[in-house]
């Protein structure tokens, strides 16, 4: 890797590139909302959720197709075909979304750290279950849990564009209602607004990001997005408007620096995103306590 | 609304909880331009029936009638989380969110009329030039007004306030009296609030709803909640010595 040019990186991973800076700057204002509702933990637990769904996809597709006699491309499911993708996200949706509902209509047993800690290890033991009772599943479900960013191509570049662009732009039209929602809900309730509906759409838009991050992305370099910058950005925001700024920001700054490290010292991206994530968190304690004098 | 028009009515309503009744029998008239305060002793069930009045949980039984179109709700300071790092110009401007449609959320925050009417709200609280502060980082005196301020957004008919006392020092305790009453007396906000220091809820109120045994007694503030009527109303005199001290 030390032998290729700027140029020549650009040129091969241009697809890459563009995806490590979308998802830079778009999942942390989501992982903005998990960690001031005090979820962040979901940030760990739901792309698990997502390669469980992945893992059980390469299960009963095979399963299913024996039994209907109809082929739904399962022979294909490892191919890295659009139609693949778009099988393995609809299931990594489905587990996301389902392990979501699951976590929020448990909300009443026991503490929410415990709950996603349970969440994260029955996701975690099922998606070895479904890996191991399906061989071509295993090696497919063990790369994406790697998450080898640098092998995307324009079909997933085009998925991921539109999904968080999606979520980008209903963030900055609904975020004040978001927080509202999460901050005081009885108040919301007071002034008229759709209390379940806001509830429904975070959830919603905290799904699609989750699902379509680690079909894309994969689940390591989605985590450093989604929980350290906006972790990074609460020791120097001043306003709830400030905090979603700086999340976006220091979530694309730790995609610029994971890029330039991934290619200086041949990392693969997605821990060198984490590894710089981690130094800008770092740097914001340093400099939000001296501000705070 | 005139001084004196029904605002909100109550007849015969139970408010609970999973469809257990916490209080019952509930028959009251809210009128405009009243000053209520609400009080009994902890777990009777204060909170349930101004979160029913408030149509914040539906009656279980009867029913409740609400008149007035603009309510203020203003939740104690302590329940809301020191996590989100709003000022205290954001905590105020949420109290416009029900005025805006869709995409005009975004757009008319931005607006200069929004922010000055947030900081015409905070300067009513004394809070002028504090718009910037960090919500958090406040006194809980202070954070009590930003909620009101925020409260006042909507130009509330009726204003719900829950132990906006509970947590401040006596001189903020004052100010925030001395708040509602101006409010009250200056712009006919009808005020309901739930507290347990009695010498400023006889203080403030002409009104006082005594919460207790699953249900209300309505009375006149200064004789409800007289010493003398402690003893009637509280079984144990352990209790009623706690309440007046």
């Amino acid at each position: 890797m030390e032998e290729v040019s700027w140029t020549e990186f650009f040129e091969h991973f241009h697809y890459a590139i563009a995806a490590a800076l979308i998802a830079g700057l778009i999942c942390p204002l989501i992982g903005a909302f998990l960690l001031v509702r005090r979820t962040g933990f979901y940030g760990i637990a739901l792309p698990q959720f997502a390669a469980a769904g992945v893992a059980c996809g390469f299960v009963v597709m095979p399963w299913l197709e024996a039994q209907l006699h109809v082929d739904f491309g399962a022979d294909g499911m490892a191919s890295g075909e659009h139609a693949a993708l778009n099988i393995h996200l609809a299931w990594a949706s489905l587990f996301t979304m389902g392990g979501l509902t699951l976590l929020t209509l448990a909300r009443r047993g026991g503490t929410e750290t415990a709950r996603i800690a349970a969440a994260f290890a029955i996701a975690s033991a099922a998606t070895v279950l479904f890996a191991h009772a399906s061989p071509v599943g295993d090696i497919y479900v063990h790369e994406l849990l790697r998450g080898e960013i640098l092998a995307i191509g324009l079909h997933e570049l085009d998925t991921l564009a539109a999904v968080l662009g999606f979520v980008a732009l209903s963030i900055v039209i609904w975020h004040r209602d978001l927080a509202l929602v999460s901050y005081d809900r009885d108040q919301a309730r007071v002034l008229g607004l759709p209390v379940r509906r806001h509830e429904l759409l975070l959830q919603f838009l905290t799904g699609a990001t989750v699902a379509t991050g680690v079909m894309t992305v994969g689940p390591v370099v989605l985590f450093g997005f989604l929980v350290i910058p906006p972790l990074a950005a609460r020791a120097i925001a001043k306003s709830m408007v400030g905090y979603l700024c700086w999340s976006a920001a220091l979530g694309l700054g730790s995609a610029v620096l994971g890029l330039v490290l991934s290619k200086e010292l041949d990392w693969p991206l997605g821990p060198a995103v984490v590894v710089s994530s981690t130094g800008l968190w770092f740097a914001s304690r340093v400099f939000g306590s001296m501000r705070r004098g | 609304m005139k001084r004196g028009e029904t605002s909100v009515e109550a007849r015969s309503a139970a408010f609970g909880y999973d469809g257990d009744p916490v209080i019952s029998g509930v028959n009251l008239v809210v009128h405009a331009g009243e000053r209520i305060a609400v009080a009994g002793p902890n777990g009777a069930g204060k909170t349930t029936l101004f979160r029913g009045l408030l149509g914040l949980i539906p009656a279980l039984e009867g029913t409740v009638v609400r008149a007035s179109r603009r309510f203020g709700y203003v939740p104690q300071h302590e329940e809301l989380d020191a996590v989100y790092p709003f000022t205290a110009r954001e905590v105020v401007t949420t109290g416009a969110l029900g005025s805006f449609e869709g995409a005009n959320r975004f757009w008319r925050h931005l607006a200069p009329p929004m922010r000055e009417l947030a900081e015409r709200c905070l300067d009513n609280v004394g809070l002028a030039g504090r718009a910037d502060d960090c919500y958090a980082e406040l006194s809980g005196g202070q954070r009590q007004r930003v909620l009101i301020a925020r409260a006042l957004m909507t130009e509330p008919e009726l204003l719900f306030l829950d132990e906006p006392t509970s947590g401040v020092d006596r001189d903020a305790a004052r100010q925030i009296i001395a708040l509602l009453a101006q409010q009250n007396s200056e712009r006919g906000v009808t005020v309901v609030m739930v507290g347990h220091q009695l010498d400023v809820l006889r203080e403030f109120a002409t009104r006082a709803l005594w919460v207790a045994n699953a249900g209300v007694i309505d009375g006149e503030a200064g004789e409800l909640l007289s010493p003398q009527s402690l003893d009637r109303l509280l079984s144990s005199g352990s209790e009623a010595a706690m309440w007046k001290k």
